[in-house]
C-alpha cells in the first residue's frame, strides 16, 4: 500500500511539474477530421496528411494565395523557349531542419527518389510519361542550380509540381531515410518540425527555430514569408464533426479549419468565436450519364438544368457563403471571367416545354447520393424537390460512399449528386470531366471537340492564350449539358478569439505559420 | 408460504390472495402505449399536421412553438409530422425484419431439430458462426452491398436475428419430438412433414412469440443504430433513427431535434418490454431466458 | 474439466474458419475497394492500378485468402491499409480501450443491479418493488446512444464539467484519463443495470418460492441470512448467463457509444474499416471478436456450476 501511494504521489507530482513547464509554450490545437496516414510526404497520404506535411516540407515552387504558381525554395525559374528545359536557381542560405544547408544535390536526390517507382510517389504518373509530360533528366550543374528536362512542352508542369497532394514535391534531406533506405522521419525546410505522433489521437509539430524564411513581408499562400509564431501546433484527431464542434465550444480545441456552412452560421453568433471564410476550388453539381437511354436526350438534361432555382439552392446549401457557379472553373480561379459567369437561367416553362418535346412521360430517374458528405446529400434532396415542379420524376437512391465511388468510376448511374475535390488549374478542372468514355468510363463529358481544345490548353504555357480556350470550353459545356455545376465550396475556419492571423484560402488547407495566440488567461 | 404457483419471471406476480381476472398492470400499460403508437402511425397514413416532406427553407431550426409543436428541422420540416410518419416506417421495418427472421429461423430450426444427424450438425455450426458475428457489422456489410434502402435494412436485420430464432425453435422441437403424441401421429401414418407442421409448430409458438416481441425491440434499436453510423433508411422516408442521427450536428443549438425522436423510441421500447413481459408470463411461465 | 475445455476450444476452430471465410467473402462483395477510396475522384486508371498492386489486391480472391491464412497462422495479421499500422498492434490498442469501458461498466452494473434485484424480489409487489422494476425497465428501454448524447449535452456542453472529445490513455495521465471515460461508463452502466436487475429479481423470486427456502426460514435463519446464503447463489446463475451474453454482444454493439463519445475503441475501428474497406483490419477484428465470444461463452459455462450445483459440466 505504501509503495502504491508513493508511486501515485510521484505520478501526480511529475504531472504537475510537466504541465507547468509546458504552460510556457504557446500551443495551438487544431481539429483534424482524420488521422494522418504517414509522415512520408506524397507517399501514403490523404488530405489530412498533406495538410500536416505542408508545414514540414517545402518544394521548389508553391501556390500563391490566388492559386497562381510562384517560386518557393527557388529564387527564380527560367523556362527555355521550346518549353523543354526548366532552370531553377535556389535561394541562398536555406537550412534543413537538421542544420544542413540546402544544395542542388539535395533537390536532385529528392526528385530521383520521387521518380523511382519503388517509392510509390502519388504524382509519379504526372511526370513519368503517363501524364502530361515526362521528366527526362534532373541535373545539378552547380550547387545552386537545378535543371529539369522534359520530353514535351507542358503548361501544367509547375502547377503539378506545386500540388499539395504531392506535398508540393517537398525537398527532403537524405537523412530522412535510414541507412537501409527505409523511411525514418521527414527532414524538410519548412517552418515546423515533426514532434510527437500519437496514432489515432494527435500529431504535434514544433516550431523550427532556425527557419530560413523568404524575404517578403508576409506569407502568400504556400510561399512568401512563412515565419511561425506559435511554439507548437497540436493537430487533434476528431473524426466526428458534432464532437469537433462541441470541442470548439468548450475550448478543447482552438481552431477548426473546416466547419460546415450551417455550423458557421451558428458559431458566428457565439461570443468567444470568430469565423473565417474563403471560396475553394471544389466543384459540386449533378452528373448525368449521357449514354443512358433516357438521359442521352440533351433536352431532358437541359430541362433539369433549367428547373433548378440556383440562387435559392446555393443560399441554402452554403448558408449564403457561396455564389452560384455553372462553370467548371471555380470562382476563385484567375481564369474565372465574364464568360464563365454565364450559366443556366431558372425557367420552369421552358423546362416543361423541353420535356414535352422530348416525349418524357414521367419515367423514373434515379439519382445517387450518399450520407457521408452532407452537402452532396442535401444538394440531391433540394434538386429532387425543385425538379418535381417541372414534372421530372427523380428518385434518390442513397448509397454508401465507397459504393457510390465505384459507380462513378464505372459510369453505372443515371444521375448522381457529386463533388470534385479541388483542382488548382482550370485545365485540371476540365480534365476531370472530359474524356473518352470507352477508355475512362468515369469521365462525364465525351466530346472529341472539347477534348481537342483541352489538350491545347494543357500544352499552352501563356495564360493570355489559354483564357479564350477555356471560354470556348465553357460555352460548349453549356450547350451539351453533360453535367450541371451548381457551386463551389467554401473553407470555413472557426476559431477562438485569441487566434490571430489565421486565414482560410482557396487551397483549403490550414496554415499555422503567421498565426499568433493572443495573451489571455486560459 | 403458498407454493402453488411458481414465480413468473420479470414481472410483479399476482399474489395468491388477489385473484382478479383482468390483465396485469404491465400488459395494460405496455399494450396501451403500443396501441397508441400504432394508431398514431396509421393516422399518419392519412393525415399529419404538416407535410413532413415539404421543405421550408425560411423556417429552419425553429424551437417548439404554437405553430410547430415540436419545432422544425434543418430543412424547415415539421418535426412532429416527421415523427408520425417515422413511426410508420420504423415500426414497419421492425415488423418486417422480425417476420423475415421468424420465417427463416423457424424453417431452419425445424429442419435441424427434427432431422438431427448431419443436417443438424452443419446447420448448427453455421448458426453459431452467424451468432458470433457482430450483428452491426453484418448489417453494415449487407447494406453496403445491397444499398441503403428499406428492404436492405430488413434483409440485413432479418439475417442477423435468424440464428436466435433457429436456436429457440430447434430447442422446442428437440423437447417436443419425443413426446407421445408425435409418436402417435407417425404411427397413424402421417408424413414427417405433416407431423412437423401440424403438431410441432403450434407448440413452438409460445417461446417464439416471446422472442419475437424482444426482437421487435432490438430491430427498432438496430435501425436507429445503423442510421447513427451512417447507413440509415434514405429519404424521403423518415425514420426515428435517421432523425436522431441527423440531430447530432445541431445538438447545441437545436436540442429538440434529438430529444423527441429519442423519447419516442424509448416509449416504444418501454411499451414493447412491458407488453413482452406480460406476454411471457401468460404464455410460458416456466421459461427462463 | 480439462476435456471439457479442450473439446470446446476444438469446436471453436471450425467456427473461426467459417467466420473467416464469411468475412473475407462478404467484405470483398461490397462495391468499391480501398484503392478507389484512397484516391477518390482523382482515381485515373494508372494510379488505381498502381495502388491496387501495392495493396496486394491484384491477386484472385482465393489466393488472397490463402496468403492471409498463412500469415495469420504465423502470427502476422497484416498491416492496416488506412494507417499502415500493424493490425495486431491496432487491435490490442483499441481493444484495451473498449474492454476497459465495457468491463468496468458491466462490473458496476452488476454490483448495483444484483442487490437491487434481490431487494425488489424480497419486497415483491410493494411500492418499492414496482418502483425499482419500473426504473429498471425504463433504463432498459432507453437507447444507449441517446442516453449518451443527453449526458454529453448536459455534462459536457451545458455544464462543461467533462471533456467532450478524445481520449487519454491511463498510462500517460490517469486523472485526465478518468474524465474521458466517466460518461461512457456511466451511460453503459445505466443501460445494462436495467437488464441485469430485472433478471436478478426474476430469478430470485423464483428461488424464494422453493421449498428449501421455506426450510431455511423454518430453521430460524434470519431473512438476511436466507437471502444472502441461499437465494443469492442460486439466483445468480441465470444472471451470470445474461452477463455473459451481454459481454459477448457488447463488443459488436459498442460502436455507437464510441462514436458518440469519440473513444478510440474497437467498435469504431470496425465501422471505420468497413467504410474505408480496410480489409486486413476488418478480418483481424472479426477474428478477435469471435475468439472473445467463444472464450466468454466458455467462461460462463465453466463457472456456471459454481452457482448452480445441479449442473455438472
Amino acid at each position: 500500500m505504501n509503495n502504491y501511494v508513493k508511486t501515485a504521489l510521484a505520478v501526480a507530482l511529475s504531472a504537475c511539474t510537466f504541465s507547468m513547464a509546458v504552460a510556457q509554450d504557446k500551443v495551438i490545437s487544431v481539429g483534424l477530421n482524420g488521422d494522418i496516414r504517414s509522415t512520408d510526404p506524397g507517399v501514403n497520404r490523404d488530405d489530412n496528411t498533406d495538410a500536416v506535411m505542408m508545414h514540414i516540407v517545402e518544394g521548389l515552387v508553391a501556390y500563391r494565395e490566388d492559386t497562381s504558381v510562384a517560386p518557393m525554395l527557388a529564387s527564380a525559374v527560367a523556362v527555355s523557349p521550346d518549353g523543354l528545359r526548366y532552370t531553377f536557381t535556389l535561394r541562398d542560405g536555406v537550412h534543413f531542419q537538421n542544420g544542413q544547408l540546402l544544395t542542388a544535390k539535395d533537390v536532385q536526390w529528392t526528385w530521383q527518389r520521387y521518380l523511382d517507382p519503388k517509392t510509390q510517389w502519388r504524382c509519379l504518373a504526372e511526370f513519368d510519361g503517363r501524364g502530361a509530360a515526362k521528366i527526362v533528366d534532373v541535373a545539378a550543374p552547380d550547387a545552386n542550380t537545378v535543371v529539369f528536362t522534359l520530353d514535351q512542352a507542358n503548361g501544367l508542369f509547375l502547377a503539378a509540381m506545386a500540388r499539395p497532394d504531392c506535398a508540393g514535391s517537398g525537398i527532403l534531406h537524405p537523412d530522412s531515410l535510414a541507412a537501409d533506405g527505409s523511411w525514418r522521419a521527414p527532414i524538410g525546410t519548412g517552418p515546423f518540425t515533426l514532434g510527437k505522433w500519437q496514432k489515432g489521437q494527435y500529431v504535434e509539430l514544433e516550431r523550427f527555430k532556425d527557419y530560413s524564411s523568404r524575404a517578403e513581408a508576409t506569407a502568400d499562400g504556400y510561399t512568401g514569408n512563412k515565419q511561425a509564431f506559435v511554439d507548437k501546433v497540436r493537430f487533434e484527431v476528431i473524426p466526428d464533426s458534432a464532437s469537433a464542434k462541441a470541442a470548439l465550444l468548450s475550448g478543447g480545441v482552438d481552431l477548426l479549419p473546416d466547419v460546415t456552412a450551417m455550423d458557421a452560421a451558428q458559431l458566428k453568433q457565439v461570443k468567444n468565436l470568430q469565423v473565417q471564410v474563403s471560396p475553394i476550388m471544389t466543384i459540386s453539381g449533378l452528373l448525368f450519364q449521357t449514354r443512358d437511354p433516357l438521359l442521352k436526350d440533351v433536352r431532358i438534361r437541359r430541362a433539369v438544368a433549367l428547373s433548378l432555382d440556383y440562387s435559392q439552392m446555393v443560399a441554402a446549401l452554403s448558408d449564403g457563403l457561396s455564389m452560384v457557379n455553372n462553370s467548371i472553373i471555380p470562382t476563385a480561379s484567375p481564369y474565372y471571367d465574364s464568360t464563365a459567369h454565364q450559366g443556366y437561367t431558372y425557367n420552369l416553362d421552358e423546362a416543361r416545354r423541353l420535356l414535352k418535346e422530348a416525349g418524357y412521360r414521367g419515367e423514373k430517374i434515379r439519382m445517387l447520393v450518399n450520407k457521408r458528405y452532407p452537402q452532396m446529400f442535401d444538394m440531391g434532396l433540394l434538386s429532387q424537390a425543385m425538379t418535381q415542379a417541372a414534372g421530372l420524376n427523380i428518385e434518390m437512391e442513397t448509397l454508401e460512399w465507397g459504393t457510390q465511388l465505384e459507380r462513378y468510376q464505372t459510369g453505372s448511374y443515371q444521375m448522381m449528386s457529386f463533388s470534385y475535390s479541388g483542382r488548382f488549374d482550370a485545365a485540371q478542372s476540365y480534365e476531370s470531366v472530359i474524356g473518352d468514355k470507352d477508355k475512362e468510363p468515369r469521365k462525364v463529358w465525351d466530346n472529341p471537340e472539347a477534348l481537342a481544345i483541352l489538350r491545347e490548353a494543357q500544352r499552352e504555357v501563356d495564360p493570355a492564350k489559354r483564357r479564350p480556350l477555356f471560354d470556348q470550353l465553357h460555352r460548349l459545356m453549356l450547350k451539351d449539358v453533360p453535367m450541371v455545376v451548381i457551386y463551389n465550396g467554401t473553407a470555413i475556419g472557426a476559431m477562438g478569439k485569441r487566434v490571430e492571423g489565421y486565414r482560410s484560402w482557396p487551397v483549403a488547407k490550414p496554415r499555422l505559420w503567421g498565426v499568433k495566440l493572443a495573451d489571455t488567461s486560459k | 408460504m403458498n407454493l402453488k404457483t411458481p414465480a413468473l419471471p420479470g414481472v410483479a406476480a399476482i399474489p395468491p390472495r388477489r385473484r382478479r381476472r383482468y390483465p396485469p398492470l404491465n400488459a395494460l400499460i405496455g399494450g396501451g402505449l403500443l396501441a397508441a403508437l400504432v394508431l398514431l402511425a396509421l393516422l399518419g397514413v392519412v393525415w399529419t399536421p404538416y407535410d413532413p416532406l415539404k421543405l421550408d427553407l425560411l423556417s429552419r431550426l425553429h424551437a417548439p412553438n404554437a405553430v410547430h409543436w415540436l419545432g422544425t428541422d434543418e430543412f424547415g420540416r415539421d418535426v412532429f409530422s416527421r415523427l408520425i410518419i417515422g413511426a410508420r416506417t420504423s415500426l414497419w421495418i421492425s415488423l418486417l425484419s422480425v417476420s423475415v427472421a421468424v420465417v427463416c429461423g423457424t424453417l431452419i430450426g425445424m429442419l435441424a431439430g427434427y432431422l438431427r444427424g448431419w443436417t443438424d450438425r452443419i446447420l448448427m455450426m453455421l448458426n453459431d458462426a452467424l451468432l458470433a458475428f457482430p450483428g452491426i457489422l453484418m448489417a453494415l456489410g449487407i447494406m453496403a452491398i445491397v444499398g441503403a434502402s428499406q428492404y436492405g435494412i430488413v434483409l440485413a436485420l432479418g439475417i442477423a436475428y435468424t440464428p436466435s430464432v433457429v436456436r429457440v425453435v430447434r430447442g422446442s422441437v428437440l423437447s417436443l419430438r419425443e413426446l407421445e403424441f408425435i409418436e402417435a401421429s407417425r404411427v397413424i401414418g402421417n408424413s414427417e412433414l405433416y407431423t412437423m407442421f401440424r403438431h410441432i409448430t403450434p407448440n413452438c409458438l409460445a417461446p417464439l412469440c416471446v422472442l419475437a416481441t424482444s426482437m421487435f425491440g432490438w430491430a427498432l434499436l438496430s435501425e436507429s443504430a445503423l442510421s447513427f453510423l451512417g447507413l440509415g433508411v434514405p429519404p424521403p422516408a423518415a425514420t426515428w433513427g435517421s432523425m436522431l442521427s441527423a440531430s447530432r450536428t445541431y445538438i447545441s443549438n437545436a436540442p429538440w431535434l434529438g430529444i423527441f425522436p429519442g423519447i419516442f423510441i424509448s416509449l416504444t421500447l418501454l411499451a414493447i418490454n412491458l407488453f413482452g413481459d406480460a406476454l411471457r408470463d401468460r404464455l410460458d411461465p416456466r421459461m427462463r431466458k | 474439466m480439462f476435456r471439457f475445455i479442450s473439446h470446446r476450444l476444438g469446436m471453436a476452430v471450425p467456427t473461426l474458419l467459417l467466420i473467416s471465410v464469411i468475412v473475407f467473402a462478404l467484405i470483398r462483395l461490397i462495391p468499391g475497394d480501398p484503392a478507389l477510396l484512397m484516391l477518390g475522384d482523382m482515381a485515373d486508371p494508372q494510379s488505381l492500378a498502381d495502388m491496387r498492386s501495392s495493396l496486394g489486391l491484384d491477386h484472385s480472391v482465393v489466393t488472397q485468402y490463402l496468403i492471409w491464412i498463412k500469415s495469420v497462422l504465423s502470427g502476422d495479421l497484416g498491416v492496416s491499409i488506412s494507417s499502415r499500422q500493424p493490425v495486431l498492434d491496432l487491435l490490442v490498442e483499441r481493444f484495451s480501450v473498449s474492454a476497459t469501458v465495457v468491463l468496468v461498466a458491466v462490473l458496476l452494473a452488476t454490483l448495483l443491479a444484483v442487490p437491487v434485484g434481490l431487494l425488489a424480489a424480497w419486497k415483491q409487489n410493494s411500492a418499492m418493488d414496482l418502483g425499482l422494476v419500473g426504473t429498471a425497465t425504463l433504463l432498459l428501454s432507453v437507447p444507449s446512444f441517446w442516453l449518451g448524447l443527453l449526458l454529453l449535452y448536459v455534462f459536457g456542453i451545458q455544464l462543461g464539467w467533462l471533456p467532450v472529445i478524445g481520449y487519454v490513455g491511463f498510462g500517460s495521465d490517469p486523472m485526465k484519463a478518468l474524465t474521458y471515460v466517466v460518461l461512457p461508463i456511466v451511460t453503459l452502466t445505466l443501460v445494462e443495470f436495467g437488464a441485469i436487475a430485472r433478471m436478478a429479481r426474476a430469478s430470485t423470486i423464483e428461488v424464494l418460492r422453493l421449498e428449501y427456502i421455506a426450510h431455511a426460514r423454518a430453521k430460524g435463519l434470519s431473512e438476511g441470512a436466507v437471502l444472502w446464503k441461499h437465494a443469492l447463489r442460486n439466483a445468480f446463475a441465470p444472471t451470470w448467463t445474461l452477463i455473459g451474453l451481454i459481454l459477448g454482444n457488447l463488443l459488436g454493439g459498442i460502436a455507437v457509444l464510441e462514436t458518440v463519445f469519440t473513444l478510440p475503441g474497437i467498435g469504431r475501428l470496425m465501422v471505420d474499416a468497413i467504410f474505408s474497406r480496410d480489409y486486413p483490419v476488418l478480418q483481424g477484428c472479426l477474428l478477435l471478436i469471435t475468439c472473445i465470444y467463444v472464450l466468454v461463452n466458455l467462461l460462463v459455462d465453466l463457472l456456471y456450476p459454481l452457482f448452480d450445483p445441479r449442473v455438472k459440466l
